[in-house]
């Protein structure tokens, strides 16, 4: 159920305790990158339906940034992690 | 059959009608009870990024303070009897360390009693079974819509840690919820 998000730090905790800032899939661009790319990082959007990632904060707990992987056709979840390690497991060295 | 007697001498003492309304209906502890205490020592402390486990260990040695988790690498540190100024210096000694003074922004309650978590469950939507929350976990917990802090002291004792000034509502969130139970509130005597 995607009203209970296993968080790493702090649990099983109720949707209340935290905030969804949107999707976790579009990186963030270089700062020289031009028009288009930064335009489709701030405005341009898929509407998929499935499995999907997002950022959701744990504003009433530990106040870390998540990653959480859920289905939202059937509030499966499938993972939470640490954003910071996401980052650092991720592409690169840091984000 | 029993004979009721009267003793002659009856003496009124004059008690307006809202008198218990405005004192409170029991002026005693019941069973239930929740504490606030009056000047605890709260203290906000980080670790700096590598040095968590030396932290952590060193908080942990500490003499009359309680530690309480907030997340990784950030504590609360509780202590009923070094000042906040003392503590303070002792903590800042410590390697790889930020340490803030939080005693006048925080407010401690202390609820106890036989039916603790029936009380909290209608408040904090976090499972306290002893399994999960067995005595001296702490974590950060929305209580009653209050981002705040929550320790087991106990088997039937909770501390909850919220920011002055939400802690109005919050202490007359956790007295409408003791009502099934005749919980009662008042400063404790540390």
């Amino acid at each position: 159920m995607a009203s209970l998000i296993t968080c790493p730090h702090c649990g099983v905790r109720p949707k209340e305790e935290f905030s969804i800032r949107g999707d976790a899939v579009p990186v963030r661009p270089a700062p020289n990158a031009g028009a288009e790319a930064w335009y489709a990082y701030v405005y341009v959007r898929d509407n998929p339906k499935g499995r999907i990632q997002e950022y959701w904060h744990h504003a009433a707990g530990c106040r870390r940034w998540l990653v959480v992987e859920r289905d939202n056709v059937t509030h499966e979840v499938f993972s939470v992690r640490d954003a910071a390690d996401v980052a650092r497991s991720g592409s690169g060295e840091a984000a | 059959m029993c004979e009721v007697t009267l003793p002659m001498t009856l003496s009124f003492a004059h008690r307006h009608v809202l008198e218990d309304h405005i004192v409170g209906f029991e002026t005693r502890p019941n069973p239930h009870h929740l504490a606030v205490v009056r000047r605890p020592t709260i203290l906000c402390v980080l670790a700096h990024a590598g040095f968590e486990g030396g932290v952590k260990a060193a908080l942990h040695a500490l003499e009359g303070v309680c530690v309480r988790i907030c997340g990784p690498a950030e504590w609360l540190v509780v202590s009923h009897s070094v000042g906040p100024e003392a503590l303070l210096r002792l903590v800042r000694e410590i390697e790889g360390v930020s340490a803030f003074d939080h005693s006048d922004g925080r407010v401690l309650m202390r609820i106890a009693g036989p039916n603790v978590r029936s009380i909290l469950a209608k408040c904090l939507a976090v499972d306290l079974h002893r399994d999960s929350f067995a005595p001296g976990a702490s974590a950060n917990i929305l209580i009653a819509h209050v981002a705040g802090n929550l320790a087991r002291i106990g088997e039937d004792a909770f501390e909850i840690i919220v920011p002055r000034s939400y802690a109005g509502t919050v202490f007359e969130e956790v007295k409408e919820m003791g009502r099934e139970f005749a919980l009662t509130a008042g400063f404790s005597e540390d």
